[in-house]
């Protein structure tokens, strides 16, 4: 595991070569530098551009994903898409994951979420807008990836698939929890199944609990109706993994 | 073609090795200003209850000693050593404190023989060595003066003229301090640089952690040195020698600066274009808002400059700053700028022998020659990385 990491790190800074690698503790290793690309994307204008990063790598990557900060102070306060603490919100962690495996790997990391995140940023620098749309902030974006990964179309099918995902894990032989009365497997089965690949029971639980948060906050706000029954399935089972880790 | 920055960082850290002080000559340093601690110890001074406390302070504490250059040469070791007399500072006054002190140095015939004039703030013992390497052993005298909520502040005596007066001061709050700047990369370098040094030198230490923590040196620690030895270089023999930026200004800045890098090109690279992009200061023009974020130096409102003592924000060691039409402000980034194109631009070079011959001129020819072998060509970094971006994640926030 070690020996992979050294030589992953190594492909990075071959890659991208002005990252030093900085301090290494129990925790992390960090890499630090400029940054240095030439992006393009099909109808978009190519941008060539530097940031100032620090890339920490956490012990326990590739379960976790790396996270960045940029250190140069390039990235405007008013921009949105950085967490309080300085790191840039690349994507909800789900869709990290999935853009991460397409490629999974410390240059991948880089070449498919840090420089496209950084070129969004440029882009939007000059053209106040971002060239591939923005997630919502908060538990509205996690469910706005779910409706357009999986092509749902409202947020109490979202609500459904994680109540699915955080009770059963994938059942193929289940309804399928769109509502549409097939087996899952022969409905939204197909892209289900590989985002629940992705996940860990952490990761799902997460990100039931910001969905169902977000479908009762908007429920009391009357602005969806959500079903009796939704919320005493949801409920019981918030029930069930309380008195489970008790 | 460019200078390969691995090559290039290694002949570094030699040269700096190389102005540093040997393992044997820092054990012969400590023999020394032990037994003059001892007879120091032994005396008794008026208003005293208890011998006094003696410790290193400054460049041999810190580990960033490099070795002076007086008249053109390589000349001895500077060592400061605090002499703390535990007696309270209003039953008594700088002169009184300096005098005893010299007194009983004089008490001692060698010492006596020794003895350089009295200097401003110390009394100097000059060792002339054997090995035509000696040292000049400065002693302070001071009282305990517990401030600025540290429990090791003194007070220094401080002549002006004829006149003795106490000055502020706080060295072992200030090793604190810069330790632990220093804490994390002395960490990951300690055991390594142990070991060698027990390679290197295997009579003097018994065991690998019988080698003191003050052997170890890390990035951080080797960039101070090679940017000392840069300003001795400059500054040596010129006008404005008298403006030439002092250690602990240069200490203090690198240490803040200072991101836990690996190697001593990363660290000296890091450090010294940060502080070229203060110079704007000098005209009173803004700095980016990253540097003057981090208030390393602070320009105020009547033009006068403070960088302020990590340990005792009252002490300003830019007090001079301003003096004759700020020419130490301006020394100082004439200095960095020059660093910066002697030291850290220099990597784009494509002609070895011309950067050899620029480091001889710039660091000395003595203690670059041994390591000019380690700098080698390589192929220029590629240009920026293509990147196709395909199915973009969408950014987000929580």
């Amino acid at each position: 595991m070690k020996r992979t990491l050294a030589s992953e790190i190594a492909e990075l800074q071959q890659k991208y070569r002005g990252l030093t690698r900085v301090l290494e503790t129990e925790a992390c290793i960090e890499l630090l530098g400029p940054l240095q690309f030439e992006a393009s994307a099909d109808g978009y204008e190519p941008i060539t551009d530097e940031f100032e990063i620090k890339l920490i790598v956490p012990s326990s990557y590739p379960k976790e994903l790396p996270w960045v900060r940029e250190t140069g102070g390039r990235i405007k306060e008013n921009y949105e898409h950085v967490f309080n603490n300085g790191k840039l919100c690349l994507a909800v962690p789900i869709e990290e994951r999935l853009t991460f495996e397409q490629q999974p790997s410390l240059v991948g990391f880089v070449d498919k979420l840090l420089v496209p995140y950084l070129y969004g940023y440029c882009f939007w620098e000059k053209h106040g807008e971002h060239p591939f749309g923005e997630r919502e902030h908060g538990e509205a974006g996690i469910v706005g990836f779910y409706v357009e990964k999986l092509g749902l179309s409202d947020d109490i099918q979202v609500l459904e698939v994680l109540l699915h995902l955080h009770q059963y894990g994938y059942r193929g032989h289940h309804d399928c929890p769109c509502g549409s009365g097939a087996k899952l497997r022969n409905c939204h089965g197909h892209a289900l199944k590989k985002l629940y690949q992705l996940h860990t029971s952490e990761t799902v639980r997460r990100d039931f609990c910001a969905v169902l948060k977000y479908c009762l906050q908007r429920d009391s706000e009357g602005e969806l109706e959500l079903p009796a029954a939704l919320k005493r399935r949801t409920g019981n089972c918030l029930e069930k993994t309380a008195g489970n880790s008790r | 073609m460019m200078i390969n920055k691995i090559g290039y960082s290694n002949f570094l850290n030699n040269v700096a090795e190389d102005i540093d002080i040997p393992p044997g000559k820092y054990q012969q340093a400590v023999d020394r200003y032990e037994s003059v601690g001892r007879w120091l110890e032994d005396g008794s001074y008026l208003g005293s209850d208890g011998a006094p406390d003696i410790y290193p302070q400054g460049s041999f504490q810190l580990g960033t000693v490099v070795r002076p250059i007086r008249a053109g040469a390589e000349a001895d070791f500077d060592i400061d050593l605090v002499c703390e007399l535990p007696i309270n500072k209003d039953s008594t006054s700088a002169y009184m404190v300096k005098k005893m002190i010299g007194d009983r140095l004089n008490d001692h015939k060698r010492y006596r023989d020794m003895r350089d004039d009295e200097g401003k703030r110390c009394w100097t013992i000059i060792y002339a060595e054997q090995d035509g390497i000696g040292f000049h052993l400065d002693v302070l005298p001071s009282v305990p003066d517990r401030r600025y909520f540290s429990d090791t502040s003194i007070a220094i005596t401080d002549r002006q003229g004829g006149f003795y007066q106490w000055s502020a001061s706080d060295p072992r709050g200030y090793g604190k301090w810069f330790n632990e700047k220093n804490q994390a990369a002395f960490e990951q370098v300690q055991l390594q640089q142990r070991r060698s040094i027990m390679s290197k030198a295997p009579t003097i230490y018994l065991s690998v952690d019988k080698v003191p923590d003050q052997l170890v040196r890390t990035p951080l620690q080797r960039a101070i040195q090679i940017m000392k030895r840069h300003r001795d270089v400059k500054f040596n023999g010129v006008q404005a020698a008298k403006y030439a930026p002092i250690s602990m200004i240069v200490t203090t800045l690198a240490a803040y600066l200072y991101q836990n890098e690996t190697d001593v090109y990363a660290a000296l690279a890091a450090i010294v274009s940060k502080l070229h992009g203060h110079a704007g200061l000098v005209e009173n023009r803004s700095i980016e808002l990253k540097l003057s974020s981090l208030d390393l130096i602070r320009r105020m409102s009547d033009g006068t400059w403070y960088i302020g003592n990590p340990v005792n924000g009252e002490e300003n060691f830019a007090d001079r700053w301003h003096e004759d039409n700020h020419a130490r402000a301006r020394a100082f980034f004439l200095w960095i700028d020059a660093l910066k194109k002697d030291l850290v631009d220099v990597i784009a070079e494509n002609r070895l022998d011309t950067a050899r011959n620029q480091f001889k001129k710039v660091l000395g020819a003595s203690a670059v020659s041994a390591h000019l072998g380690l700098l080698s060509l390589t192929e220029v970094a590629a240009s920026p990385v293509k990147v196709t971006i395909e199915n973009p994640a969408r950014p987000w926030k929580p």
